[in-house]
């Protein structure tokens, strides 16, 4: 008999662990219990009556906030929850953007709610999204795991009254009210084959070190490059020798670059659009000695060390987005759909403080997209300060 | 009724109220009184309406748990569920996808899962000398593996009409029908555990094999049932998420055995076979469901809910040892 008495006191220490680890409040728990429940079917009942009264609640608050509103350049979030699912914990780009994130929305008087779920699945997410509806946040911006596999959640959540956008990576349009796009496809094409034109002088040989042949982010900005290198005859001397991939492993992105600097003696430069191949080829051709030079998409803490003007480095510049400015702009999306500003229709417009105006333009799959515009550009006088960061 | 030995069989166990509270489940029911009163006192989302809504994904999961105490009760263990459940909603996206009616699709996706279970269970028998985490190991990454092959490079795959699998995830109310799906369930496998002989068998084997052996029972056809039923309760689980995923993709079903695992260990089924019951293993995944849930609403890091969860689990299978320990030092006490 005792030694069940020791299993009840040992779950009863338990319990109680648990109470004083995370509660802090367990006082208030009897008495706060049954008051719960019986609002359970009340919150129901409540939902539609809340979504009506929101704008009047807008309304009254509009007057109030007119300070902080102006401090933010426009945007006015206060009393109000805004909810950000990032990928999956312990990503260092995800901290970033939720940093861009609570910035803006705190600078205009909103709540912050960050989850980070345990794992970058789908499941993970879908958890973290129904305890957002529960909560009954105002906003949810979510950078999804699967373009598809949210849409039940999602719906559920806008059919609740919550303003959904997606941010850096898409969900499907149904089950968002608008995307934050860190990469414009007509935009990362543009810079890159500027970069190409200015490293190459404006004539001679190129070629592009890939990711595998299917990635589909990967085909749709060389294919730009190529499009806006035909379309324009400034671009009419350089000469694209060949798209190598080197399916994102970095073995095979070095063996693939010195096969290119092997068969094609006199090419100037290799733009790698993909942060694997990239940091691969420069490592190949700053070992090498190579004349030739590299720019792509690259992660300032992988590329550091060989970014520099002279000689002794590979690689003059490279791009990415900023992860801080893409948080930023969801976040001043997230504020234009909640405050009504924005519908998440194509042609709408809202100002993003002081990052300037958007316009939702449309996004090729039946839903609206916002830019965030040309990618950053990471050269010898920024980098030190940027591969820290991510 | 002694017996030669000295000792006395008891027909009827005495089930006194005393007794009720002092067993694990007992202690568990009133944990998970205990922790309601908590969850509400935390969250102030923590409604009867949200519970319900969040649970879903959940209990998906838990239709798996009990053909998992099946094994576990056997001695034996299963790993390779999750990739099960991945492979299952793979196959039914695409049957679905193939132009197949609704009923199709619903018995494709359970045949999958219990072709899988029933293949676990021919090797596990076939040699029975190996170990049967070793088996699930290999199946667990030949499974994900032929699912990540089927979705190709994109990894990923959706219901090209989704009216399909929609019933699945509809409500009676504010109750999702997986939620009656899961109670009969657990009617059924409690039922069988605990009062018919395919049960006792499960019992006997998980105890000592041998000697259930000798005593006339079925051991290998016993454990090819066990594992066939952990596939085909998986096929269920993957059919569910894909209705609420309308889709699969390779990171589908991840980490859900152990999970399901935890839920069984908690509710005082030894892995070591033989020990415990299903009441036990359902209040266990019943607390461990609505703690996540709870911590999930006051948004507390996901990975702090897992190390709650974790130290929690790891307390639960303490305790015995604990208790085995203390009653030994008693013994040799008294023999003092």
């Amino acid at each position: 008999m005792k030694r069940k008495a020791l299993s009840v006191l040992l779950s009863a220490a338990m319990t109680a662990a648990l109470l004083s680890g995370c509660g802090g409040s367990s006082g208030a728990a009897s008495e706060s219990a049954p008051a719960a429940s019986e609002s359970a079917p009340a919150a129901s009942e409540a939902a539609p009556a809340a979504s009506e009264a929101a704008p009047a609640a807008d309304a009254a608050s509009e007057a109030g906030a007119d300070a902080a509103a102006q401090a933010t350049g426009g945007a006015d979030a206060s009393g109000k929850t805004f909810a950000i699912v990032v990928k999956s914990a312990g990503n260092a780009y995800n901290t970033k953007e939720e940093e861009g994130f609570k910035e803006v929305i705190e600078a205009a008087g909103g709540t912050v709610v960050v989850k980070e779920p345990e794992a970058a699945t789908v499941d993970a997410q879908i958890t973290a999204i129904q305890s957002l509806i529960s909560q009954g946040v105002d906003s949810i911006s979510v950078a999804a795991n699967d373009e598809n596999a949210l849409q039940a959640t999602l719906e559920e959540a806008m059919a609740a009254g919550i303003k959904v956008n997606g941010f850096d990576s898409k969900t499907n349009a149904d089950s968002r009210m608008t995307f934050v796009n860190q990469a414009g496809t007509q935009e990362v094409g543009q810079t890159l084959l500027d970069a190409v034109y200015d490293l190459t002088g404006g004539e001679g040989q190129y070629a592009i070190l890939s990711a595998t042949s299917q990635a589909t982010n990967q085909n749709a900005w060389i294919d730009a490059m190529k499009s806006i290198a035909e379309g324009d005859s400034k671009y009419s001397k350089l000469e694209l020798v060949e798209v190598a991939y080197g399916d994102d492993e970095p073995q095979k992105s070095t063996d693939q670059t010195q096969a290119l600097l092997s068969k094609y003696p006199d090419l100037k430069v290799i733009c790698a659009p993909t942060t694997v191949g990239v940091s691969a080829a420069a490592k190949v051709l700053q070992d090498q000695g190579s004349s030739v030079k590299l720019t792509g998409l690259g992660l300032p803490s992988e590329m550091a060390e060989y970014i520099g003007a002279d000689d002794a480095h590979s690689c003059p510049y490279m791009f990415l987005w900023n992860p801080i400015d893409l948080g930023r702009l969801a976040a001043y999306s997230a504020i234009a759909l909640v405050n009504g500003d924005i519908t998440g229709a194509v042609g709408d417009t809202f100002t993003a403080g002081d990052m300037g105006d958007y316009t939702l333009t449309d996004a090729g799959d039946n839903g609206s997209e916002i830019i965030l515009g040309p990618p950053f550009k990471f050269d010898p006088d920024n980098i030190a300060e940027w591969k820290d960061v991510y | 009724m002694a017996g030669k030995s000295g000792r006395s069989i008891k027909a009827e166990q005495e089930v006194s109220f005393k007794k009720l509270i002092l067993s694990w489940e007992g202690a568990l029911f009133i944990l998970i009184i205990l922790l309601n009163i908590f969850n509400a006192s935390i969250s102030p989302s923590y409604t009867v309406t949200n519970i319900l809504r969040e649970m879903p994904k959940y209990l998906a999961e838990i239709l798996m748990m009990f053909p998992m105490a099946y094994i576990l009760v056997l001695g034996d263990i299963d790993i390779s569920v999750g990739s099960i459940v991945c492979l299952c909603a793979t196959m039914t996206c695409f049957i679905s996808n193939a132009g197949a009616p609704a009923i199709v699709t619903y018995i494709g996706c359970l045949a999958v899962g219990l072709i899988c279970g029933m293949v676990n269970g021919a090797v596990a028998t076939r040699f029975p000398e190996l170990p049967s985490m070793i088996i699930t190991l290999g199946t667990q990454i030949i499974y994900r593996g032929i699912a990540e092959i089927s979705l190709g490079s994109g990894g990923s795959v959706s219901f090209n009409d989704t009216k399909k699998i929609m019933p699945l995830s509809k409500k009676i109310g504010p109750v999702p029908v997986v939620l009656f799906v899961v109670i009969i369930a657990a009617v059924i496998f409690t039922v069988v555990l605990a009062k018919c002989t395919f049960g006792r068998e499960l019992y006997a084997i998980g105890s000592n094999k041998l000697s259930a052996f000798y005593a006339g029972v079925e051991v290998q056809k016993c454990r090819f049932i066990a594992y066939s039923l952990l596939g085909l309760m998986a096929g269920a689980c993957g059919l569910f998420l894909t209705a609420y995923m309308y889709g699969a993709n390779t990171t589908t079903g991840q980490g859900f055995e152990m999970e399901v695992i935890a839920m069984c260990v908690f509710g005082g089924i030894a892995t070591t076979g033989g020990k415990g019951n299903l009441i036990g293993a359902i209040i266990a995944g019943a607390i461990i469901v609505l703690l996540r849930i709870a911590l999930g609403q006051i948004n507390l890091n996901s990975q702090l809910i897992l190390v709650i969860i974790g130290a929690m689990l790891i307390i639960a299978v303490l305790i015995p040892g604990i208790q085995a320990n203390l009653k030994a030092r008693r013994k040799l006490k008294q023999a003092r």
